[in-house]
């Protein structure tokens, strides 16, 4: 097979060769902001149904249905509303809406304008993460150009229709990067999350109707808007169709953001998009979907196909993207020990099973620090783990207590040495 | 009228609002449902993630506090998956909580002992350290808060936030490190509320703080006599005496609450400097005196009667009952107003807990309690035999009332009849007798809405009469 990774086939990375992209004017001379102009012709109810139809899937890690989320969010015009971005990648393992972000920042403005005409949202925020200064930055710069431009502000296109958007750098907390934590974030409170029902579309931002949408989903719509529905759905598969950014990071030779139709291979991202294994060094587990997701051996790492059923199927997710590739000299125990070390620091220590749980999981795991480990903690970690699933407000719970029981179906016996050896002191 | 619904829990048919709030029906319905965050006073948390339900055609389990009734709803939390779910998440309560329920103030009435008995697992798995927060923080208004003992079911920080609004309270850092944190000193009025409310021992009060034990302690459920809101509470108390108040739920009049200083009522009751029995003042030394005697040395004297507002409805009735036909003068002596008229929330500045009950006995059997009969009657006080005083129970101002005192001291003889403490001013008087206090009586008061609220006599406190009609005794002379 010839390497078939490239920029220039799909969508959303199909600018990113140009060089200065990110400045406005090279962005509209290579046909961006074309989408806009032409959807502020249409009927809002008319592009919504576009991106119901495309079947876009979230790209922050859940993989609702964009166009169905859409459906659920208040008609009313004229009544007080939001639009979301969420920014705030924090997964271990996913870097796909920075590296979309900094080279194209347009795209996702263009994006944002669309889903707010549709949605007819007054306001909207790029909730970005706070580590991400230099995309805060970009972004920032690309927003004042759209100003400039009249594409954003007030009476857009002459269509009397306002749209302000803003940047809001979160402060680093991995929480705000659920929906409803994000908007504690926004509203100035601790980044939380809130309890659902009542969910952000009905209920979010301030109190009123918000529309949370990932950087991939809302930077996919003009690509949607141009090449209709029907055509986005080439790609992919029934359930999961059009392309999408994974974030390769770990043991081969060419990590990075690929943009692939879902469904295509692991083998093939690995074997050809990243130019194999990191010194021809054998596949040890790959974890498809960023630190939460479970873990899969070599085995699984090859037959899986990369879209949301497949990796589903198979006993993990494919979550937000994020695949990280550990060749055969990683000790899974160290693996564990860092995401448990992870989840218990992010916490937010609201709900009981997992304020507690997360940091327990990390004891247990590191009783070998303190010589008190032994051969059993692996099924009291499994058990523990278990009893926090379905628990919480939010997902973190379970996103700490999924890769600890996917680790431990699949290296049980290597976890079990890892506890029972002294670690270093 | 708001519209029923009806549902199963457990497979028990209830009834609630429809609409209102599924953890609360149960409850209502004596159905027990462990929770911690859950508080009807206050907003819905969801984070003690313990009153989990599954409802029949709902994948997942919830928390039932974050629910609504609805008509037909099929709820269960006495399914294997809930109730192991239940175990596992009360672990987790207990992780990091330190084992010190010995010397803890909460002991007996702890929500983490009660579920533990219900819902432990009895086998311990934890032998990692503990973290560790600050003890015995003394975080004002008669609060300590011992940060390891809290279990972060932020009642406490939504009571100042909701209730209070005065956001004293707030949570710090994330995860098992987070903490209670005092932004500043407590300094609202309501503050004796957060350790009522604080399901386990974080936040006691420095008030009962190692007094008792709650075990060896009775309830007695009556009416707050600390101003004229009449708040319902219960007066914890053994033969040791009164121990602490605490709010009762009272749709109402008080709701959840209570302030401060209607804690502080029961001081008195049980005092050791509270008067026992009958006194005579002989040269300035007061000496036990024959109550029947004192009455015989007072017969056939022109009596004058100062009330205070603090007799029941009972009482006043009895007085005039037993004052009909002599000449007896009686005037009322009101408590002045103290504070804003209404802060808001239950205190209110008329600090005066029976005045609508004073002044319907006055008026009903003709005489007049306004301040100026008041004055009159002080005017021409040189002119009396006897001048009976009632004590007010409570003395917000001591200085105004003994401006009275001052006045009285003209007279012939002068008689105090208090319930409280023995205020050094009445040592001008001739005689000192006890009265029943307001735990030590049964009868009604009319409080701001003119609604009566019920005063209980609680155990007995050492040789004072709960007789009612004990101030009519002393008329007849």
């Amino acid at each position: 097979m010839k390497d078939v990774a490239n920029y220039k086939d799909y969508a959303l990375l199909s600018y990113h060769h140009i060089p200065g992209v990110h400045n406005l004017e090279i962005f509209e001379r290579a046909g961006g902001y074309e989408m806009m102009k032409a959807c502020f012709l249409k009927d809002p109810e008319a592009i919504k149904e576009e991106v119901k139809n495309s079947g876009l899937r979230g790209r922050g890690g859940a993989g609702f249905p964009t166009g169905v989320k859409w459906g659920f969010f208040s008609k009313d015009r004229n009544a007080k509303k939001y639009l979301l971005c969420n920014a705030d990648e924090s997964e271990p393992g996913t870097f796909k809406d920075r590296y979309l972000m900094e080279k194209n920042p347009h795209i996702l403005i263009e994006g944002m304008i669309i889903s707010a005409w549709a949605l007819g949202t007054q306001k909207g925020y790029i909730y970005i993460r706070g580590e991400f200064y230099q995309q805060a930055v970009i972004l920032e710069r690309a927003l004042k150009e759209a100003y400039a431009k009249g594409y954003l502000g007030k009476n857009i296109m002459g269509k009397g229709f306002d749209f302000d958007l803003y940047v809001h750098r979160g402060a680093g907390a991995y929480i705000c990067g659920e929906e409803t934590g994000m908007i504690s974030s926004l509203e100035g409170k601790k980044g939380q999350p809130k309890l659902k029902p009542p969910f952000p579309a009905i209920k979010g931002y301030r109190g009123l109707p918000t529309m949370v949408n990932n950087v991939e989903s809302l930077a996919a719509v003009p690509w949607i808007m141009r090449m209709g529905a029907a055509a986005y759905k080439q790609w992919g598969t029934e359930k999961s169709p059009g392309t999408k950014l994974f974030s390769i990071s770990g043991d081969v030779n060419k990590p990075g953001v690929i943009e692939v139709p879902l469904s295509t291979t692991l083998k093939e991202i690995i074997e050809i998009h990243c130019g194999g294994m990191r010194n021809g060094n054998a596949l040890k587990a790959v974890i498809p979907g960023g630190s939460s997701a479970p873990v899969f051996n070599a085995e699984d790492s090859y037959s899986v196909k990369m879209d949301y059923e497949d990796v589903a199927a198979k006993g993990s997710m494919l979550g937000s993207g994020a695949i990280i590739v550990l060749d055969e000299t990683r000790n899974m125990g160290d693996v564990l020990k860092w995401t448990l070390e992870f989840y218990h620091h992010e916490s937010c220590g609201q709900c009981t099973p997992c304020r507690e749980g997360t940091g327990w999981l990390e004891s247990v795991f590191k009783r070998r620090d303190t010589g008190k480990s032994q051969k059993s903690d692996i099924a009291l970690l499994d058990k523990t783990a278990a009893s926090m699933r379905g628990q919480t407000i939010c997902a973190l719970a379970d996103a700490a207590a999924m890769p600890t029981q996917g680790m431990i179906k699949v290296f049980r016996e290597e976890l079990e040495q890892y506890v029972t050896t002294t670690g270093k002191k | 009228m708001t519209e029923k619904v009806n549902l199963t829990w457990n497979g028990k048919a209830i009834q609630a609002e429809k609409g209102s709030n599924l953890l609360k029906a149960a409850l209502d319905n004596g159905i027990e449902v462990a929770h911690y965050c859950y508080h009807a006073g206050l907003s819905v948390a969801g984070v003690c993630r313990m009153c989990m339900v599954e409802q029949d055609g709902v994948p997942r389990p919830f928390p039932s506090c974050n629910a609504t009734c609805g008509e037909g709803m099929v709820v269960r939390n006495d399914t294997p998956k809930i109730k192991s779910a239940v175990e596992t998440t009360l672990q987790f309560h207990l992780l990091n909580h330190p084992l010190d329920c010995p010397v803890c103030d909460q002991a007996g009435e702890c929500g983490l002992q009660d579920y533990y008995m219900k819902h432990g697992v009895y086998d311990s798995q934890m032998i990692d350290k503990k973290v560790h927060k600050e003890k015995v923080q003394d975080i004002g208004k008669n609060v300590m808060l011992d940060a390891e003992r809290c279990i972060l079911c932020s009642r406490c920080t939504r009571f100042t936030e909701e209730v209070t609004k005065t956001n004293e309270l707030g949570i710090l850092n994330r995860g098992d490190h987070a903490e209670i944190t005092v932004n500043e000193q407590l300094k609202n009025d309501y503050a004796q509320n957060l350790v009522d409310i604080c399901p386990v021992g974080a936040l006691t009060s420095k008030d009962f703080r190692f007094k008792q034990r709650v075990w060896f302690l009775e309830e007695v459920q009556t009416t707050c006599i600390g101003c004229e809101t009449g708040c319902a509470v219960k007066v914890s108390e053994n033969k040791n005496g009164a121990f602490r108040v605490k709010p009762i739920y009272d749709h109402d009049v008080n709701g959840h609450w209570m302030c401060d200083d209607g804690r502080n009522i029961y001081k008195h009751v049980s005092s050791p400097t509270r008067l026992a029995s009958a006194t005579e003042n002989i040269n300035g030394l007061f000496v036990p005196a024959d109550e029947l005697a004192i009455q015989a040395t007072l017969k056939g004297k022109k009596a004058k009667y100062i009330l205070s507002t603090g007799l029941t409805v009972g009482e006043y009735a009895n007085f005039f009952k037993a004052i009909k036909g002599s000449k007896a003068e009686v005037a009322l002596y009101t408590l002045p107003n103290l504070g804003v008229e209404f802060d808001g929330l239950l205190k209110r500045g008329d600090k005066n807990p029976n005045l609508r009950g004073a002044k319907a006995a006055f008026e009903a059997a003709g005489f007049d309690h306004t301040q100026a009969a008041l004055d009159k009657m002080l005017g021409s006080i040189a002119s009396s035999d006897a001048v009976f005083v009632v004590v007010p129970e409570i003395l917000y101002n001591e200085d105004h009332f003994n401006t009275l005192i001052k006045k009285v001291e003209k007279a012939g003889t002068r008689i105090a009849l208090t319930p409280g403490e023995t205020l050094g001013t009445l040592r001008s008087f001739n005689y000192l007798l006890p009265v029943p206090s307001f735990l030590e009586k049964n009868g009604e008061i009319l409080n701001y809405q003119g609604a009566a609220r019920t005063l209980r006599a609680g155990l007995s406190y050492g040789e004072t009469s709960k007789d009612v009609s004990y101030y009519g005794k002393w008329v007849n002379v």
